[in-house]
Parts: structure tokens; C-alpha cells; sequence
């Protein structure tokens, strides 16, 4: 039986390459800032030296990477678990058992709510970070899938372990 | 509900507060980094001592403080606890919801008979709350109460010595370490070099080392100087006394160890001048290391360490010292205690290795180890053939221990437990009990892709376990076959 994957929305790469955009010009603006600060620019390389290769890493990342993690990022859910993956190069798959949530939320930020988008994270025990964070759903979907999973965590039987 | 009745520790806990308070600035000395700055600068004959004397008054006025608003009452089903000097904070802690709770008999209280009740809710926060001063009978009868299971379980186990008569249930198993034990855990478990930076750090901090040490020692025993093997001979004992010492705290901290278990509630009990308890129940268990490192070899002497549930990463760091440690263990209490802990450990388990594509990476790094010796040997005018030599013999030592490595490791599942065996020249083995896992992880980078492996990650609450090197489709089916088995496993988990 193979994991059902559901891929997320469209949009989430418009909102991978707005997040590259801004990290870019972050660093293109340090990098102007300190051509026009630094008062003698003989000790630095011509600035073709940093252009280009930051617009080889623009390009690279806006239209490759984004592209890739936009097509590898899915989620699924049976009826034990919930599965994630992510990632470009590095690559990750995640299982969380249902019945090991211990609290969920749905998030948006800044960009994501221009977009319409908002991420799902599940939080587990132990591990202190977020655990699983589905990026990339349509708010109201994130909203119900986040209604339905608590459903399910409340009417979690437990047994008691003692005689085990 | 009864109206609660607020008390105030008795005065004689103020040395606890104390003892918070330097704990605190250990902690925080860090901050004091512009102080001291300020006092280098300004070179000043007072200032050191008015900043030192200010910081001894404000410690003991905020301790007396403290203590003073320090109010706790007790209820039928739960604790209350009122403090802050300024800021006040008012906690309810309620009995079921405790996690843990242990006695320690702090030296400073044990002639008075009084204890410190140390208890761990399950909140996300890790919150810890010690109430200090506490009378031992009162505290254990809080304590029983807090953990209490069944009805008959009024056992104070702790009473061992004083009143073992009168204990209804006594444990169901219980074991007390001799002495020689305890000095075998003290050599296998040994701080020396902890003690050593202990000692080094103050020295080299002062000039004391080069003003007056140096000085004495060329003039007194210049004798020193002449020979080579009377200064190796010193070095040798000073580092043998380091060890006894290191041995020594061991001892303090493990004398007359006393394991115990009752109503599935692990306990272990020890100290010579502060007694502490840690305690677990079954039901808790998250991880399971047993570990024999190689003086443990050559003692035939393993140690075990039980992990529970740790809320957070700060609980993590704090609670090494509180985790169930048991330091010295026989093969034959290995054995019993597996027994105990339901771990299905024994000599025919199917451990898997993993492939030796594992391997390649880091002998790939390794393998540049030659040349660069060989370049370095070359560049300071050593004899081509010595430098080749060593060269081959260093690439060749550490290639056999990656090996060694590779093949040492092994991980198997049974009865529902994963098991994870490392180590060349101590063995580390890791127990999870396998439907108590978090999340399972299939991870893969560019080069793992390109070989068609992926890396497991399992995450307990008791931190992540990776089983490294598994084909992708293996480790993809181990996901979703442990992930369903976990998701329709209703049992208890912490």
C-alpha cells in the first residue's frame, strides 16, 4: 500500500521565491552597504567578483530550488499517522503517530497571509522544536485538517498499561 | 474543599536559599562580565572588595527574603506554593499530575531531619519545585501520597534501616552495593579530567603559579631539574592522586547505593553526605543505555541508565545528575535487571549490520590523512621512509578503528523493543521501547541519494536514535510499518 501523497498549493513556490528574493536583497544590500561605507574599496574585490555569482545564486535558488522543494513537499495522512516530506537537496520524510500529538497549530505569516497560505504544525514530546510543519495549505484547510486531527486526539483510548 | 494552611519553612532552610542564590550566580556569571571589566579598568584598591562585599549582602538579604515569602500548603490532592518577593507567582500542583518526586537528604539538613521534596510535574515547561525543610516523616508520607498507586502501597522504602519492621510491603526486590562496587564504579566512571580542568581553571587564573610556585620550586628542589624520570615519577603520582581523588567523588556521590524496586517503581538511593533518591516508574521508561566502557571491560563491570520523558531541552541539560543511574553492575545483574525491565536482551538476538556502503564516506576522508602527513613529514626534512612509515601506520590505525566501528554497530528489533549496539573499545547499547517513539524520519542527502540509502532518525522522548546506511525502500517500509504499529498502539506512554 503506498502513502498517498497530496501535493500543497501552487502558490507555496511563489512564496518560496518571494522568501529567496528577500534573504538575496538582504544580503546584496549589506554587500552595497559596504562598497559605499568602506572608505577605501582597494582592498576589496571588483564587485562583478560578488554580482555575479549572487545572481547565479539568485537564479539557482528562485527558479531550481524552489521549483524542486515546491514538487517534493507533500503530506499524507492515514488513519495511525501523518507524513510529511520536504526538502530539495537534503531530503526528508517524517512520520508522526497520530496518538504521539501532543498540541497543533496553524500558523501564517506575513507573506503567507498576502498569498492566502498558512502551515500546520504538529508538536510531539520530547523533541522540543516544532515537530512536523505542513507548509503551503490553504487556510481553511489547515484550519479543518487542524479540527479534525484534534478530533482524533481526543478520542484517543488509553489503555492502562499496569498489567503490561 | 478545606481552607488551606499556608507555612513558611522553618529559618534553619535559609542555607538553602543560600545555596539557590550561589547556584544562581554560578549560573549567571556571564552577566557579570561588564562588572568585571569595570573593576580591571578602573584599577581601583576598593572597588573589587565593596563589589564583593555588596554581592554577599544582597545574596543574604535576597535569601532571607525569599525564604520569608516562601509559603506552601498542603491539600488532600494537591500542593500550593506562594513566591516571589516582587514578582509573585502562585503554583497548584496537583498529586496526579506529578511526575516525580524524590527526597534529598541535604548534608546541611541531615542532622536536623529534614529534607528537600523535589517534584517534576508533566508540563511542557519542565517545571521543577523543590520545597526545602520539610521533616522526614512528613515529607515521606507526602511523597507516598503524591505517588501513591494502590492503597496498600504505604511502603516507605526509604525506612530500610530505621524501621523495616513496621514497613507493610516491604520491596520486591532490593539490593544494596558494597563498598568495593562503588570504588569499581569510581574507576570505571572516573571525572579525572573533569577534576583536572576543575583544578587548572583557578590556577592559571591567578598568578600565584608563576609569583610564588615556580620560584619555590627552583629553589627548593632543584634536585628536580637533573633527572628526567623523577619528573615523569612526579607527574605519574600527581595524576594517580587526581585519580583517587576523581575515585573519591564517586564514592561521595554513590555510597551505600541502594537499589530497590516496589509496585513497579524503580528506585536507587545514595550518597554519603547529601542523600539524594531518583526514582522512575515502569510505565515512564523511555530509554534504556546500558554502557561498559573499556576499564568497564577490564573490570567485567557494566553501568545502566534509565531515561524518562524529558519535557524539554533545558530539563534535558539539568537532569544529568537526576537520572537513574545505577554506576556498577555485574553480568549477572545485567542479566537480572533486563529481566526486571522486561528487555529481551540476551546472547541470540538477530543484530543487523548495516552495508558497507557506510563505509566510504569516511574512509574517503581518511584516506587523506596519508598524504598530508606525508606532506608535512616531507616539508620538515624527515627521512622520506620514516614519514612514509608513520604515514601508513596512522592512515592504517584509524581506517581499522572506522572499521572496527562499522562492524561493532548493530541494530535489532525484538519484542517490541528497538536495541542499538555501538563502540570499538567500550560497548554502548541503547534499549527504546519502540511504541513510545515520536516520530520516525527517513532522511537523505544528495550523496545518500546518489547511493539509493537513506539515514532512519527515530526520536524518543528520551532524544533521537539514527540507524544509519538503510536501502531507501527498506527504510521507507520500516517507517510506515513502525509509524502504523505506534499509531494503533493504545498503551500508556509516559
Amino acid at each position: 500500500m503506498a502513502i498517498a501523497w497530496k501535493p500543497v498549493e501552487p502558490s507555496y513556490k511563489t512564496y518560496l521565491q518571494i522568501i529567496v528574493l528577500i534573504d538575496m536583497s538582504i544580503l546584496a544590500l549589506i554587500a552595497i552597504g559596504i562598497y559605499v561605507f568602506v572608505p577605501s574599496t582597494e582592498l576589496l574585490p571588483n564587485p562583478l567578483w560578488l554580482g555575479v555569482p549572487w545572481a547565479v545564486l539568485t537564479l539557482f535558488f528562485g527558479l531550481f530550488w524552489s521549483s524542486r522543494r515546491f514538487q517534493f513537499t507533500a503530506y499524507a495522512d492515514s488513519n495511525e499517522a501523518m507524513y510529511l516530506r520536504r526538502g530539495a537537496l537534503w531530503r526528508l520524510t517524517r512520520a508522526v503517530p497520530l496518538n504521539r500529538i501532543q498540541h497543533v497549530e496553524v500558523r501564517q505569516g506575513f507573506i503567507e497571509r498576502m498569498l492566502g497560505l498558512a502551515h500546520l504544525t504538529l508538536y510531539t514530546a520530547g523533541s522540543g522544536g516544532a515537530d512536523l510543519s505542513i507548509p503551503g495549505l490553504k487556510l481553511s484547510d489547515a484550519e479543518q485538517m487542524k479540527a479534525s486531527l484534534v478530533n482524533t486526539i481526543a478520542e484517543e483510548p488509553i489503555e492502562d498499561a499496569s498489567h503490561d | 474543599m478545606t481552607e488551606l494552611v499556608w507555612q513558611r519553612t522553618p529559618i534553619l532552610t535559609i542555607g538553602f536559599f543560600i545555596a539557590k542564590e550561589v547556584r544562581n550566580l554560578v549560573r549567571n556569571i556571564t552577566n557579570f562580565i561588564p562588572v568585571l571589566a569595570a573593576i580591571f579598568v578602573s584599577n581601583s584598591d576598593w572597588l573589587p572588595y565593596a563589589v564583593i562585599g555588596g554581592y554577599l549582602v544582597f545574596i543574604v538579604v535576597s535569601a532571607f527574603l525569599n525564604h520569608h515569602f516562601f509559603l506552601y500548603a498542603l491539600a488532600d490532592d494537591a500542593v500550593h506554593l506562594r513566591t516571589g518577593v516582587f514578582g509573585k507567582k502562585s503554583l497548584t500542583l496537583k498529586y496526579e499530575r506529578i511526575q516525580q518526586a524524590e527526597l534529598d537528604q541535604s548534608w546541611y539538613f541531615r542532622p536536623f531531619d529534614l529534607v528537600i521534596l523535589r517534584v517534576d510535574s508533566a508540563g511542557s515547561a519542565g517545571k521543577e519545585v523543590e520545597i526545602p525543610g520539610l521533616p522526614f516523616n512528613l515529607a515521606q508520607d507526602l511523597r507516598q501520597r503524591m505517588l501513591a498507586q494502590t492503597a496498600s502501597a504505604k511502603a516507605t522504602t526509604e525506612n530500610t534501616v530505621a524501621d523495616r519492621e513496621q514497613t507493610e510491603a516491604p520491596a520486591e526486590t532490593e539490593l544494596t552495593f558494597s563498598m568495593s562496587e562503588i570504588v569499581r564504579a569510581g574507576i570505571m566512571d572516573n571525572k579525572i579530567f573533569v577534576l583536572l580542568a576543575v583544578l587548572i581553571y583557578p590556577l592559571s587564573q591567578t598568578d600565584m603559579l608563576e609569583e610564588r610556585l615556580v620560584p619555590w620550586l627552583e629553589a627548593n628542589v632543584s634536585f628536580l631539574e637533573e633527572s628526567l624520570w623523577l619528573n615523569i615519577g612526579l607527574a605519574v603520582a600527581a595524576l594517580a592522586v587526581l585519580f583517587i581523588l576523581a575515585v573519591g567523588v564517586t564514592l561521595i556521590r554513590y555510597y551505600n547505593l541502594h537499589f530497590s524496586i516496589l509496585n513497579e517503581r524503580y528506585q536507587a538511593r545514595s550518597g554519603l553526605f547529601t542523600i539524594r533518591t531518583v526514582s522512575f516508574r515502569y510505565q515512564k521508561l523511555q530509554r534504556v543505555q546500558l554502557r561498559q566502557n573499556f576499564r568497564g571491560r577490564l573490570l567485567k563491570r557494566f553501568s545502566i541508565r534509565v531515561s524518562q520523558l524529558q519535557p524539554s531541552a533545558h530539563a534535558q541539560q539539568q537532569s544529568g545528575s537526576a537520572s537513574f543511574v545505577l554506576p556498577v553492575l555485574t553480568q549477572h545483574l545485567v542479566t537480572e535487571l533486563c529481566g526486571w525491565l522486561k528487555l529481551p536482551r540476551s546472547g541470540d538476538l538477530d543484530w543487523q549490520g548495516i552495508s558497507f556502503i557506510a563505509l566510504l564516506n569516511p574512509s574517503f576522508w581518511i584516506a587523506l590523512i596519508a598524504p598530508t602527513v606525508l606532506l608535512v613529514t616531507y616539508a620538515n626534512d624527515v627521512p622520506l621512509m620514516n614519514g612514509f612509515f608513520t604515514a601508513a601506520l596512522l592512515w592504517l590505525a584509524i581506517q581499522g578503528y572506522a572499521i572496527a566501528r562499522w562492524r561493532n554497530y548493530g541494530f535489532t528489533i525484538s519484542n517490541g523493543w528497538l536495541a542499538i549496539k555501538r563502540g570499538v573499545f567500550g560497548r554502548k547499547e541503547n534499549w527504546y521501547p519502540l511504541h513510545k517513539a515520536q516520530q520516525i524520519d527517513v532522511y537523505q542527502s544528495p550523496w545518500l541519494r546518489l547511493l539509493g540509502y537513506a539515514d532512519v532518525f527515530v526520536h524518543t522522548a528520551a532524544g533521537p536514535e539514527v540507524i544509519k546506511y538503510q536501502p531507501v525502500s527498506s527504510a521507507l517500509a520500516m517507517q510506515r510499518e513502525w509509524a502504523s504499529m505506534i499509531g494503533s498502539n493504545h498503551q500508556r506512554w509516559m
